[in-house]
């Protein structure tokens, strides 16, 4: 599975006085099991980028190609598009709606016209895959599971679509800690079990920095620069400028004088002040 | 005026109640024993009522001019205590009071409404008009207040929250930081005693995370009582009290110091620390020995400078 993406711009309110460009000039390319990291600050354009790659959003100009598809193209079967591109969209727990988390996470494989026995296993792989259990929540309805379950719940139903590429957009906003933690430890395991593609849009720079091979930054609907996360978060003073930041590790190391793009998270922090403090003691 | 005992709440009080040292006189909110119990159920299916007992038993004082900080899980009862204070939700049994008026008193509810006001997670959600300082007016409008009173109460509410520059606005044209900051100016312009922020940074980007931040800190330096509800540990140091919740109870409570010294009680309950004392406490695991109750970057990046040098 791979992503193209070449000279993609959309425009809202197109003529009016209001009128915004979302996503301008934007291209990229993404490699079979990549995970990639999309920041930018409320209104960069991240949203509206990402809702192109399932065919939400059709764009003014530029070209899309999912697994060498052309899904810009005319002619497209949307259905084809939305099975190898899972989106889970911000608060997707708004979204469930059926009278067991069983149900709901079978909706989209039965949609595909699957067998009552390949939706089972679809349904049973999902919930295995976020960490909930089958025995015990399967019959239960979503509503009355907590906070992070629900949230865990509703991408288990993007999961069981078992996607080539999964993009999800600031799936731990509002979530306490150990429901962060949790959700966190669900997307990487996916992406190692799945072998998905990953996109993950994210206001938290520390889990940015931590999961991401490679970092988009969006600013005025333009891809402002990409690159590893120490290559991206060694320019403080741009990210800021552009309402971002570091995450918390590397600011601290900036703080310090160590060499602040090469710290990604505590650990690396840890040993950098541990090699620092023993080269003064010698 | 001391807090309850430990053993009413089942609180582990954290050391010396530092409001009883640096805040006199009558709290300001006494919350007293409260019980608040969500029920749905036996109007449609004849089923039994399902209660869900959302608080179980807090008593909690808060000063008048205080930064109080509530912590806990998702579902732990803080967003259900802070709408028991402003009489968005009144008690099964127990009291609230604010400035001695009980929210069970019809009479009191508009005024406690006015004096407590609350600041939710999503700007989207309460924002109403289509000019920025059409929607800061409207709460003054509502309580009858004269034209050239809410003229100058907009002024100054748009002043205190820096979005004089974007007055004449639409709302949906700002950035999250900004619809947040309008959604405060509109609390604001009620001249509140406290504010009560839910989450209020949640949805945000780290510009409006930072925004929203500075301005909870000049409210303060104003002298508006501060209750703040969050997930972010890091939002929490400056309080003068942090509170933790779980289950509907207060199970930690006092100084941000005193609070997350408790490292091994803290993560038991499914929470972090903030970013300094996680990184303190693990480079004394190191053996680098940074003392306890550092609790900034700054002041952790100030001993390890000061003490190589």
């Amino acid at each position: 599975m791979t992503i193209k993406v070449s000279g993609l711009s959309h425009t809202y309110n197109a003529g009016l006085a209001y009128e915004t460009k979302a996503v301008a000039d934007v291209s990229f390319d993404v490699a079979d099991g990549e995970f990639i990291g999309i920041i930018g600050h409320t209104g960069s354009g991240k949203s509206t980028l990402i809702q192109h790659l399932n065919g939400i959003l059709k764009p003014d100009s530029g070209q899309i190609w999912i697994d060498g598809i052309d899904i810009t193209g005319k002619g497209v079967k949307m259905h084809e598009i939305r099975k190898r591109v899972g989106m889970s969209f911000q608060y997707p727990e708004y979204q469930l709606f059926e009278e067991t988390v069983y149900r709901d996470i079978a909706f989209g494989p039965r949609n595909l016209g699957l067998s009552d026995a390949e939706i089972d296993e679809r349904v049973r792989e999902a919930m295995d895959a976020v960490n909930l259990d089958f025995g015990e929540m399967a019959e239960r309805s979503p509503f009355d599971l907590s906070g992070g379950q629900k949230r865990r719940a509703a991408i288990a139903g993007v999961i069981a679509m078992r996607p080539g590429v999964l993009i999800l957009d600031e799936p731990t906003a509002g979530l306490d800690p150990k429901s962060h933690a949790d959700v966190l430890s669900m997307i990487r395991s996916v992406h190692e079990r799945m072998g998905a593609i990953v996109m993950l849009v994210s206001h938290n720079m520390e889990d940015i920095a931590a999961m991401s091979d490679r970092v988009f930054v969006m600013d005025m609907g333009r891809l402002v620069c990409s690159g590893t996360p120490a290559e991206v978060f060694a320019d403080a003073e741009y990210l800021r400028g552009i309402g971002l930041g570091l995450p918390p590790s590397t600011e601290m190391a900036r703080m310090l004088g160590l060499a602040a793009g090469a710290i990604r998270d505590m650990d690396d922090l840890i040993d950098a002040i541990s090699r620092m403090r023993k080269g003064r003691d010698l | 005026m001391s807090g309850p005992p430990a053993a009413d709440t089942g609180a582990v009080r954290a050391g010396c109640d530092r409001q009883d040292v640096n805040f006199k006189g009558q709290p300001y909110i006494e919350v007293r024993d409260l019980v608040f119990e969500y029920r749905r159920g036996s109007d449609t299916d004849g089923e039994p009522d399902v209660v869900m007992r959302a608080v179980d038993g807090v008593s909690l004082d808060v000063p008048r001019g205080s930064f109080t900080a509530i912590i806990g899980r998702n579902g732990s009862g803080k967003s259900t205590l802070a709408k028991n204070v402003n009489a968005l939700f009144l008690p099964t049994s127990g009291s609230v009071t604010v400035d001695g008026m009980d929210t069970r008193d019809d009479a009191f509810v508009w005024e406690i409404r006015r004096r407590v006001g609350m600041v939710f997670q999503n700007p989207d959600n309460q924002l109403v008009s289509a000019v920025v300082e059409d929607d800061v007016a409207f709460g003054p409008e509502n309580l009858g207040v004269a034209p050239d009173e809410i003229r100058e109460r907009v002024r100054a509410a748009l002043i205190a929250v820096d979005m004089t520059e974007q007055r004449k606005m639409a709302p949906h044209l700002l950035s999250g930081g900004q619809k947040q900051r309008v959604a405060i100016a509109g609390v604001v312009a009620m001249r509140p005693d406290a504010i009560i922020f839910d989450e209020p940074t949640a949805m945000l980007d780290p510009e409006g995370r930072r925004e929203v931040m500075d301005v909870i800190g000049r409210l303060r330096a104003d002298g508006v009582t501060i209750v703040l509800i969050t997930h972010f540990m890091d939002e929490t140091v400056d309080a003068d009290r942090v509170v933790i919740m779980d289950r509907g109870r207060i199970v930690l409570d006092g100084t941000p110091a005193e609070v997350f010294r408790r490292a091994d009680e803290i993560e038991s309950l499914g929470l972090r620390l903030p970013f300094a004392v996680e990184l303190a406490s693990r480079l004394r695991r190191r053996g680098i020995d940074v003392p306890a109750g550092l609790l900034t970057p700054e002041a952790v990046a100030g001993w390890l400078r000061g003490s190589a040098a």
